[in-house]
């Protein structure tokens, strides 16, 4: 056959066996492993060795035994664990609307071309730039029941002159740890926004003008569609690092009174003053699923507006 | 287009599919747990030659100083290069097991009875028997109490940390507000001590300035309740008890008192100072303390300080309770010169140190000849002094065991205590709750 009949050393060796497309797409391919192999080592080895953990009795220092749901099955008897549940969701959904209403409504008014706005805009950039540390044991003493500034204000200006212990009871504690979060989170969102708001073509507000349109019929079908995908993005950011955020309760409340502040980073806390580090481990763990839907929820509105 | 630019074209991620990978990268890195996130906390690497040594923060800058440069002078003394870093206490837990994980343990380290139960069950720690017998002969003997603390038995059969200091609480009160209601003498219960903080009380001033919050010092009120007979556990400290007609009596005394709002505002999201606060800024009548406050009164406050007398923690109807709680130094089993490890913390444990270290600090003796330091000529450190002779051990009458500790770590009294008042659940209900939680505690360790 011809084909039997084409020398060996004339064929093409190595890369240059392969296709132009092909050689391409393995540039492509090595170009994107550096990125690859960080995601694994730095998120995905540890995402898995968390929840490997988590059905073990592991504890420090020791490898631990496959304990199945022991630990999860632990977990979900402990009292504070529906406390816990709740209060992750209202926390998270409750800051996030908050501060999306804020950020959005300060972006907005920060793209204005107002006297001092860029004195404006380095302002609202301090709570975000202040130590989270610093800033929940500010609002701690504010909520303070004597002597905290809320208070003061309240009964030097006659609105109400007893003693609200705002940390202390049932019905005020998780309000108070959600206005600081939100405090401490909303310049992120009012920052972001406003940098995609700079982004959004002032032709398109012009024509609209010209066609008639309000204020708020501008702001409703040009500004938003236009900076839905920062919007959703930055949910989903701020969604997580809220779930996750341990400083604003820890410092405020200890996840109490009662539980009535506790969430699932301030429960993986007490799990860990044991050294227990398979309790710990199911504690986050046992959250993932929620993020996970929300994770995947908004990546598909992101891929949906593609 | 041919159809290999095509296929290029399909498979090339849109900015917004990027942007929502990143955040699904974003989103699982942030599921990571705490204790993964420990994991990779600053390191402390031992290099060779080095010697590190974690001590543990006090209230008292001095004294914490004091220890800092010792340990310096005792390197520099006998070519080591020292590394001496301060560690909140309350933050020592989670410091040693992000260091275990990531084997970066100190060469030694300050900690409390619990960490030193929990690493000794993992034998994370070298047996220090030999120095611990060397230290008592030099210097007369352990106190039984504190030698009693550290039993063997305990430990995984060997002494596994050296005790430099008695931690307790002493009973504080404000004198010249109980002068002001004619009580002049300290309570000697804890149904005195409420009738006298109910007495006692004015506006803007509560008796008991006790925490009720999930930290360490809302576990007095474990004390409290097995004063009144309560118990945690059974005397095997397998099965916990803490349902029993004891334990109610004990909670419709704290009831009472929450209802006569003796406990000031905050109380049950106290952080650990926050008993310290409210004594030192004049809310609080009564409170229990190891010593820091009157450090802090001495330092800003002498008015305070000259009017707040001293006593041992009240009795309950069935007991006196009040434990303490030896502070001891370890060493690692991961570090490469036991010997010079030990020889740091034999140094420290020099009586021309102590003297002056004690003066300071807020720590009760562990060695007999400590009783005549001149520090403990004073009211609270000589209380300390006094719980040591007279002690109750820690965790008694209850087994002190790794169920114990977690029932304590898990803040179970505290929150029992938080559903009564703050939830409203009845007595016997937030009762109930606490012995299912405890059972589920107790189960692990059975």
């Amino acid at each position: 056959m011809s084909t039997l009949a084409t020398p060996e050393t004339s064929r093409p060796v190595g890369l240059a066996r392969l296709s132009f497309a092909n050689r391409q797409a393995l540039s492509g391919y090595l170009l994107v492993l550096p990125a690859l192999l960080l995601l694994l080592g730095l998120v995905a080895y540890p995402f898995f060795f968390a929840i490997t953990i988590s059905f073990t009795d592991r504890v420090v220092g020791e490898a631990g035994h496959w304990v199945g749901l022991k630990n999860f099955r632990y977990l979900f008897n402990q009292p504070s664990f529906i406390k816990t549940v709740t209060n992750t969701i209202v926390l998270v959904v409750v800051a996030d609307i908050a501060k999306l209403c804020i950020g959005l409504g300060l972006a907005v008014l920060l793209n204005q071309a107002v006297p001092g706005r860029g004195l404006m805009r380095a302002v609202v950039l301090l709570p975000w730039a202040m130590p989270g540390f610093i800033a929940f044991l500010v609002w701690k003493l504010l909520f303070t029941p004597i002597g905290g500034g809320l208070n003061l204000i309240l009964t030097d200006t006659g609105i109400y002159t007893g003693i609200i212990d705002w940390l202390g009871q049932k019905s005020t504690a998780l309000p108070a740890v959600i206005i600081a979060t939100v405090w401490r989170g909303f310049p992120f969102w009012a920052i972001s926004f406003l940098a995609a708001l700079q982004g959004v073509p002032q032709e398109l507000y012009e024509a609209a003008k010209i066609d008639g349109a309000t204020a708020w019929q501008r702001f409703r079908h040009i500004t938003l569609p236009s900076i839905r995908p920062v919007i959703l993005i930055v949910t989903l950011m701020s969604s997580i690092w809220t779930a996750n955020s341990f400083e604003n309760v820890w410092i405020m409340t200890q996840g109490g009174p009662s539980d009535a502040t506790m969430v699932f980073p301030v429960l993986a806390y007490f799990g860990m003053q044991t050294q227990r580090l398979g309790e710990a481990a199911a504690v986050s763990v046992a959250m993932i699923p929620a993020l996970l839907i929300l994770v995947f929820f908004v990546t598909w509105l992101i891929k949906d507006d593609d | 287009m041919s159809d290999r630019s095509s296929r290029l074209t399909q498979s090339r991620l849109s900015r917004r599919q990027m942007l929502g990978g990143i955040a699904g990268g974003v989103a699982a890195g942030g599921l990571l747990p705490g204790i993964l996130q420990a994991k990779s906390a600053p390191a402390l690497i031992q290099s060779g030659g080095k010697l590190t040594f974690w001590g543990g923060l006090i209230f008292s800058d001095e004294a914490n100083k004091m220890l800092t440069d010792t340990v310096n002078a005792w390197g520099k003394a006998n070519g080591v290069q020292t590394d001496v870093v301060m560690i909140n206490q309350n933050e020592t837990n989670q410091k040693v097991s992000a260091a275990v994980e990531s084997g970066t343990m100190p060469d030694a380290l300050d900690m409390g009875l619990d960490l030193l139960l929990l690493l000794s069950a993992s034998k994370q720690l070298t047996p220090v028997d030999d120095l611990y017998d060397k230290i008592g002969a030099a210097q007369g003997g352990w106190h039984e109490s504190v030698d009693a603390s550290l039993a063997p038995a305990k430990f995984g059969g060997s002494r596994n940390g050296i005790p430099f200091g008695a931690g307790g609480n002493v009973l504080f009160g404000r004198k010249d507000i109980l002068d002001e209601a004619g009580i002049t003498a300290m309570p000697k219960t804890w149904q005195e001590l409420s009738d006298d903080a109910a007495k006692a009380q004015k506006p803007g001033v509560f008796g008991m300035g006790f925490a009720l919050s999930n930290v360490g010092d809302g576990n007095l009120q474990v004390s409290v309740l097995q004063s009144y007979g309560g118990r945690i556990a059974d005397d095997a400290g397998k099965k916990c008890m803490i349902k029993s007609a004891q334990t109610k009596t004990y909670m419709e005394w704290v009831k009472a008192a929450w209802d006569k709002k003796l406990f000031p505002p905050g109380a049950t999201t106290w952080d650990g100072a926050g008993d310290n606060t409210a004594y030192l800024s004049g809310q609080a009548i009564f409170i229990a303390n190891t010593g820091s406050v009157t450090i802090k009164a001495q330092e800003d406050d002498p008015d305070l300080a000259k009017s707040t007398i001293y006593s041992a923690l009240p009795a309950g109807p069935v007991m006196q309770v009040s434990p303490i709680g030896p502070n001891v130094r370890a060493i690692p089993k991961s570090t490469k010169d036991v010997a010079r490890a030990k020889a740091l913390i034999e140094h420290l444990t020099q009586p021309d140190f102590l003297k002056e270290y004690y003066k300071v600090a807020i720590y009760g003796p562990v060695l007999k000849d400590q009783d005549d330091f001149e520090a403990f000529n004073t009211p609270v450190l000589g209380g300390l002094r006094d719980l040591v002779l007279h002690d109750t051990p820690p965790g008694a009458p209850d087994v002190y065991n790794t169920a114990y500790a977690d029932f304590s770590a898990n803040f179970v009294v505290p929150k029992m205590i938080q559903r009564m008042v703050v939830d409203g659940l009845s007595i016997d209900d937030a009762i109930d709750e606490a012995q299912k939680q405890g059972d589920a505690i107790y189960a692990k360790y059975a």
